[in-house]
């Protein structure tokens, strides 16, 4: 058995002898048959026979020991995705977190923080094996309980959008991508899974994580809009009221709903293709019944600019460090994945720039390639700068953001986490073929 | 992949074989395994031009020498698994002026994609009629299977087709079989080169003599310039007696999607 503890790691004869206390979670990491609906069973590797995997709610600050057994037939290691934590407990090998071996369990003890929705999931190499990775349901939530709640709430709700069974296929920009068959909210297919039972005049609380491996999901509520009250389980400084949710994937929004609109109604994706695949869940209000109702929209709406806060964003601090992050693709073949490049290289030949504890750093990323790239940086929280046709914002706390294609978006982050830190495209084929970097501290 | 040979060879035997050289130099391309998506139209002109061909009237049949061929097909998407071609093929000679050659019709359907088979598989029937002066066979069948994959940056195809004539001398020939190849490479991600190979062995289990199969090699490229449009160019040699030796092909295709454009499909 593997302890981590923030940066211990022991090893399994010390462990043995040790007889640690009871965790405050186990997670078993297993093949699983998820039933996303009626003859759509997919063969996939889920936490404790269940996907999405089981809700962790910690408390901030206050350390938690989770167990992981490892039953599958290859190494594995999870990532807590969205929290401050040193990187040998992070959950990404290339910072120093051990693996899993298969057969093997480890121990994550580490102090949440900070306070908001986090998740966690698989941070393995899937490479061609649609199979692997993040393509499987090695995703559950992780609410860290804030002091207080950006919201008043009467109910809330967990939703995870994931695809499955992918393929690669031949994409417009000449490339092979994955395409998916199944698209689902918490591993059920729209009709399949229970209905999220409401009653009006509840205000309801939906966290929802985009867990897929490379789709951008948009979703609308027929009848009902979201307010948005954070990002990234971050509170923004302006909740607004919208009629649809965008979230690339690692992106999550938390979202009031006011039920003011009594009915059977669909949630689900906006695209036709993506809703026919299966992305969908019905809402009930108590005491109705009959088909439920979906409201096409008609256009695919939102900006990150609203959320930002209202007044004039301070200048640039003289001493900031600005990093440009120039992202290209570099052909492979017409049969082949594009392989990726920050600043003209691949992980694992990309730069390492050296961040000095308490410094602020602005990454002005330049996306020079036709795709969109959710971009993620391990063990921090950075600002919306700015974003592509607005001037300088701010405000906005995320761990990561959509990089439309052939755009420029600019945040800051202060190094206040001393280790190796990890910085990758979310699209799993897309760090899988060199669209990562790793940060290191003087 | 070996039952469905089986049903092409059973389905094959029911009619009679085309001639060699009925529609062959009118459209020289390698199937791939992609059909036309719905709600969409794919338009190819296929040039040909023998420099140099077969110089006498035989049997008559008009010389291919410096002919030039141009082939119009238009082919509809129907579902994400089929399509329908037509076909509209003409002749240009010097003393003969521009004709019209004949049409034919092409159904084709594949696999889908969500079978997640490891290799692209196709298939296409083909049924057309050409004038005596340009093909002494006048009715003829096709049915051609395909089967490509991409591998990185290597392509390749291959089109098992077997023939039959419904109509001309060689309608008690049997089932001729007509094999077409290609290979190609993906030097960048809008030029890719390779070779096609055609041939036409004759009747299937008792194959022409060398002299008299037609073997075709062609040196091509692909340009990959938009997904809305396919460009094909070639130089192919001959060299059996009885195969052109020396023609130059080109295909020009635009696609045209109905599709109303929304980010919502």
């Amino acid at each position: 058995m593997l302890k981590l503890s923030g940066l211990t790691v022991a090893s399994t004869a010390l462990a043995a002898h040790a007889q640690p206390p009871a965790p405050d979670y186990t997670l078993d990491i297993a093949a699983y048959e998820l039933e996303a609906g009626s003859h759509r069973t997919i063969r996939t590797i889920a936490y404790n026979g269940q996907v999405p995997g089981p809700l962790l709610r910690v408390q901030e600050g206050r350390p938690v020991t989770v167990e992981v057994t490892n039953q599958t037939a290859g190494s594995e290691v999870v990532h807590w995705h969205g929290l401050f934590l040193p990187s040998s407990v992070d959950g990404a090998m290339e910072e120093g977190t051990p693996m899993i071996p298969p057969g093997g369990r480890a121990r994550y003890t580490f102090t949440p923080r900070p306070a908001g929705f986090r998740w966690y999931h698989t941070h393995i190499f899937a490479g061609k094996d649609l199979h692997k990775g993040q393509y499987t349901g090695e995703h559950g939530f992780l609410l860290i309980e804030p002091r207080d709640n950006p919201a008043r709430y009467d109910q809330e709700f967990f939703l995870a959008l994931h695809d499955w069974d992918g393929q690669m296929l031949s994409s417009g920009d000449g490339a092979m991508d994955p395409v998916y068959e199944v698209s689902t909210i918490n591993g059920r297919v729209l009709g399949f899974g229970e209905p999220l039972r409401v009653k009006s005049g509840e205000q309801v609380l939906l966290h929802i994580l985009n867990s897929s491996p490379s789709e951008v999901h948009w979703i609308a509520l027929s009848g009902h809009q979201f307010k948005v009250v954070a990002l990234d389980g971050n509170p923004v400084p302006q909740p607004q009221v919208v009629s649809m949710l965008r979230l690339a994937p690692a992106e999550r929004v938390c979202a009031l709903v006011e039920m003011d609109h009594p009915g059977t109604w669909v949630m689900g994706e906006v695209r036709k293709h993506i809703m026919a695949a299966g992305m969908g869940i019905v809402v009930e209000y108590s005491g109705s019944s009959g088909k439920p109702q979906w409201n096409q929209p008609n256009q695919l709406i939102w900006d990150y600019l609203p959320f930002a806060a209202a007044d004039p964003s301070p200048p640039q601090q003289p001493d900031t460090v600005t990093i440009p992050l120039v992202i290209e693709s570099k052909f492979a073949g017409h049969g082949a994945m594009d392989h990726w490049t920050i600043n003209g290289k691949s992980y694992p030949d990309t730069a390492s720039p050296l961040l000095t504890a308490g410094r602020r750093y602005r990454l002005a990323f330049i996306n020079r390639s036709t795709n969109d790239h959710p971009v993620h940086l391990h063990r921090h929280t950075f600002e919306l700068r700015r974003l592509p046709g607005h001037p300088e914002v701010h405000g906005i706390l995320k761990d990561t953001i959509l990089l439309d294609a052939g755009t420029q978006v600019e945040v800051e982050f202060t190094a206040n986490d001393p280790g190796p830190t990890l910085f990758h495209c979310h699209q799993q084929n897309h760090m899988d073929a060199g669209f990562m970097m790793l940060f290191q501290y003087a | 992949m070996r039952n469905w040979l089986c049903i092409v060879v059973s389905l094959a035997a029911l009619v009679s074989v085309k001639p060699v050289r009925a529609q062959g130099n009118y459209e020289i391309q390698v199937y791939g395994a992609a059909t036309v998506e719905p709600k969409s139209t794919m338009v190819e002109l296929h040039s040909n031009f023998t420099p140099e061909g077969e110089k006498y009237v035989i049997d008559g049949v008009y010389p291919t020498n410096h002919q030039l061929h141009e082939t119009l097909e238009i082919t509809q998407g129907l579902t994400n698994w089929s399509e329908v071609g037509f076909y509209v093929f003409s002749s240009w000679q010097d003393g003969h002026g521009v004709q019209w050659v004949g049409d034919h019709i092409r159904p084709r359907v594949r696999v889908p994609d969500s079978w997640h088979w490891p290799v692209g598989v196709s298939l296409s029937t083909e049924i057309g009629y050409q004038r005596a002066v340009y093909s002494p066979d006048t009715w003829t069948w096709e049915i051609r299977p395909i089967v490509d994959k991409y591998m990185g940056r290597w392509y390749w195809a291959v089109n098992p087709a077997l023939e039959r004539t419904w109509h001309g001398p060689d309608i008690k020939q049997g089932i001729g079989f007509s094999p077409a190849v290609k290979l190609s490479y993906d030097f960048s991600r809008k030029i890719s080169g390779g070779i096609e190979y055609y041939a036409d062995y004759g009747r299937l289990g008792a194959f022409d003599s060398l002299h008299n199969q037609q073997q075709q090699i062609f040196a091509v490229t692909d340009l990959n310039v938009s997904p809305k449009w396919e460009i094909n160019i070639g130089v192919g040699v001959g060299p059996t007696a009885s195969t052109d030796h020396l023609i130059i092909k080109a295909i020009l295709g635009r696609h045209f999607n109905w599709k109303k454009p929304s980010l919502l499909n």
